[in-house]
């Protein structure tokens, strides 16, 4: 489904990464894990199409195609969802209106008929269920005031409604509550199908517990230095990122 | 002479002293609006034009008191309900003498943004609509007037009593002839008894020649409140000035604004509260869209008197330039003379924000409707405050209707619920 083969991105003239490659098939969870500032977010947004970023080698393909040359929308369009570190208020734009525009916009892209206000709003108070989010925050203002916990489980409401075929979490489990984790965990677990892929960005094994991943990726110093199954990110929790580093020579 | 006529003639020469106000005053220093006033500046009122062919209707869903005014002159209007006394100014003035006649026509250059302009209305008005309203009156539906230009000079002129405990809204809509060149220069006065409560909404659309000028003057009695809005759409020069005096104990005021322009267009507003007794609140919030070469002035002054104990005063201004070659001049004033208040203020100039602008399109919006959107969003923040709520659509549709996904953005706004 994703293909990353030696991706190099400049950030204002610093090379973040640094030749990173990975392979998402569909059905898939992967994590990746790495040190502060890593290159972990900068990872997903280039993904995403966040602009301000310059490939300077390599290349992504998603379902076969060359994902760089679409534009951020394209690619939600394609069944694509960034779930942002740190989401963005926008006071005035009404939260559920905003999701009802991307959904019919991504609807138009794929053929389909738009949905009606009476079947979006029946979506979506399944949605808000799903991810036990108060109605009341769906009529506010796009993360108007919004905790930040409460920002996070916007971000998987959102992604409960968009229902993508690539998701991108990136750190949607710091600052979250037990019970949020668990929600949360809980609508990442009612996405996941063989038809669907999911990355994980985290710094806690704590959401590793609640979704079980697949492939566990190390990134440090923008580079992936280590992969593994489940027990590598159990490993990591206690030996901390270190002893990757040497063994990868660095 | 007349009372009337020696008036006239003492505010024509205050006019002459000062003449159209020049860039070498502080508060005119962006704004030099001779050349394109002179023409009108001599040139008397045409006789009035009786018959209103091109006169538009807008607005027609809204349920209120409606009159019109056609360059300058009182043409139609509604009679107003019992306890609102409403006659125009030009009937007025016919037989009014002594104290009447000077309340109307008198010329204080001491008063807060005077310049020669303001002379000028006093001696040129030859109409305009001079409200009373009883003690504990509230009008029910809003005065509606319609200023219509269809060519040349307008110097239309409102005096407006509010009694104790009375309410009243006052929306004027500026509107002209796309084909002509001409000049508004208007002034409405408010006074706001006890308790009395006043809406007062301009809504300035005229065409792309002309040239507006408008002040509203307001002087507030013990815990009345003033909620103003100007929204500055149209005209190739526009100078609104607002001042407004909170004379007595817990008066409150709101002055929001909004004005949103492109090519040439300037729009200057001059805000002057007098905060004069304590435990007044004064809020104020103008903001500005600006594409094109368009230029903007927004000067915010307030005055906390000594005496003006517990003032809580805000003001914030803020500007979005869609264009690198569009200009804003903000500037707040703050003159406080006392300890005990509390004075906020502030003010932005910038572009539309790069991850506001990512996050909607990593929902799904594309980037014009992404930016559509937000500059929606940030000029609806003024507009949601306009009652009554067809009004606040009509200004959503002039400001927004001419975008090619108004429909849809509208639709994502939070408090318009164009779609729910
Ligand atoms: N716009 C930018 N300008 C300059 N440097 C940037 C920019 N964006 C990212 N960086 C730098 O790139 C590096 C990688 O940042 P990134 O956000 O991808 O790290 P991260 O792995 O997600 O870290 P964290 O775990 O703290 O979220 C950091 O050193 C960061 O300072
Ligand atoms: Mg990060």
């Amino acid at each position: 489904m994703l293909k990353i083969e030696n991706l190099h991105v400049r950030v204002e003239d610093k090379d973040i990464l640094k030749g990173i490659n990975l392979e998402v098939r569909a059905g898939e969870v992967h994590a990746i894990m790495g040190p502060n500032g890593s290159g972990k977010s900068t990872l997903s947004n280039v993904i995403a199409g966040r602009p301000g970023y310059t490939v300077t080698e390599g290349r992504i393909l998603y379902q076969g195609r060359d994902l760089l040359r679409l534009t951020p929308e394209e690619r939600v369009w394609e069944g694509i969802f960034l779930a942002f570190q740190y989401p963005v208020e926008i006071p005035g734009v009404n939260n559920t209106y905003l999701l009802k525009a991307g959904v019919n916009a991504r609807r138009r892209h794929q053929g389909l008929p738009e949905l009606d206000a009476m079947d979006f709003m029946r979506l979506v108070r399944e949605k808000a269920k799903l991810v036990e989010l108060d109605p009341s925050f769906l009529a506010r203002g796009v993360n108007e005031g919004f905790s930040g916990g409460e920002k996070k489980r916007n971000e998987i409401f959102q992604m409960a409604v968009l229902e993508p075929t690539l998701a991108l979490l990136d750190e949607t489990d710091s600052g979250l509550d037990i019970d949020a984790l668990r929600i949360v965990a809980h609508g990442v677990n009612q996405l996941r199908s063989p038809e669907r892929a999911m990355v994980l960005v985290t710094h806690y094994q704590r959401l590793l517990d609640y979704i079980e991943p697949d492939v566990v990726h190390v990134l440090a110093d923008g580079r992936i230095l280590k992969t593994g199954d489940a027990a590598l990110a159990k490993e990591l929790e206690t030996r901390g990122y270190d002893w990757v580093r040497k063994e990868a020579g660095i | 002479m007349s009372a009337i006529d020696r008036l006239r003639a003492q505010a024509e020469a205050v006019f002459a002293r000062h003449g159209v106000p020049a860039p070498r005053l502080e508060h005119w220093k962006y704004t030099d609006i001779r050349r394109v006033v002179a023409p009108f500046i001599d040139h008397a009122s045409p006789a009035a034009s009786a018959e209103q062919g091109g006169v538009p209707n807008p607005l027609r869903d809204l349920d209120a008191y409606r009159v019109t005014f056609v360059d300058g002159r009182l043409v139609d209007g509604d009679t107003l309900p019992d306890g609102v006394r409403v006659r125009s100014l030009a009937a007025v003035l016919a037989e009014a003498r002594g104290e009447e006649a000077s309340r109307l026509l008198a010329v204080d250059e001491r008063a807060p943004l005077f310049n020669g302009l303001v002379a000028l209305n006093a001696a040129r008005a030859c109409d305009g609509l001079v409200i009373d309203v009883a003690d504990g009156v509230c009008v029910q539906k809003p005065l509606y007037v319609l200023h219509w230009g269809a060519v040349g000079a307008a110097h239309p002129r409102h005096w407006i009593r509010l009694g104790r405990h009375a309410e009243l809204t006052l929306i004027e809509h500026y509107l002209s002839d796309q084909e002509q060149a001409g000049l508004t220069n208007g002034v409405t006065r408010l006074e706001l008894g006890a308790g009395a409560h006043a809406r007062h909404v301009r809504l300035q659309q005229e065409a792309r020649r002309r040239v507006h000028i408008g002040r509203l003057e307001a002087r507030q009695a013990r815990a009345s409140s003033l909620v103003s809005h100007s929204i500055a759409l149209g005209g190739a020069w526009s100078r609104v000035d607002i001042a407004c005096t909170l004379a007595d104990e817990a008066a409150r005021c709101r002055l929001d604004g909004l004005y949103l322009l492109a090519g040439r267009q300037h729009a200057d507003h001059h805000t002057e509260i007098e905060h004069g007794a304590p435990f007044g609140v004064s809020r104020e919030m103008y903001r500005g869209v600006l594409d094109g070469r368009a230029r903007a002035v927004f000067n915010g002054r307030i005055v906390v008197r000594e005496g003006a104990v517990k003032t809580d005063s805000a003001q914030r201004n803020a500007n979005l330039l869609l264009s690198d070659r569009a200009e804003v001049d903000t500037k707040p004033e703050l003159e406080i003379y006392n300890d005990d208040v509390q004075c906020a203020h502030g003010a932005t100039v910038g572009q539309l924000d790069a991850q506001q602008l990512f996050y909607l399109r990593a929902r799904g919006l594309s980037e014009e409707q992404a930016r559509q959107l937000l500059t929606f969003a940030f000029a609806d923040e003024v507009l949601a405050g306009i009652k009554p709520p067809e009004v606040r659509r009509y200004v959503e549709r002039a400001a927004f209707g001419k975008l090619p996904q108004a429909g849809d953005i509208a639709s994502m706004l939070q408090q318009a619920g164009g779609a729910a």
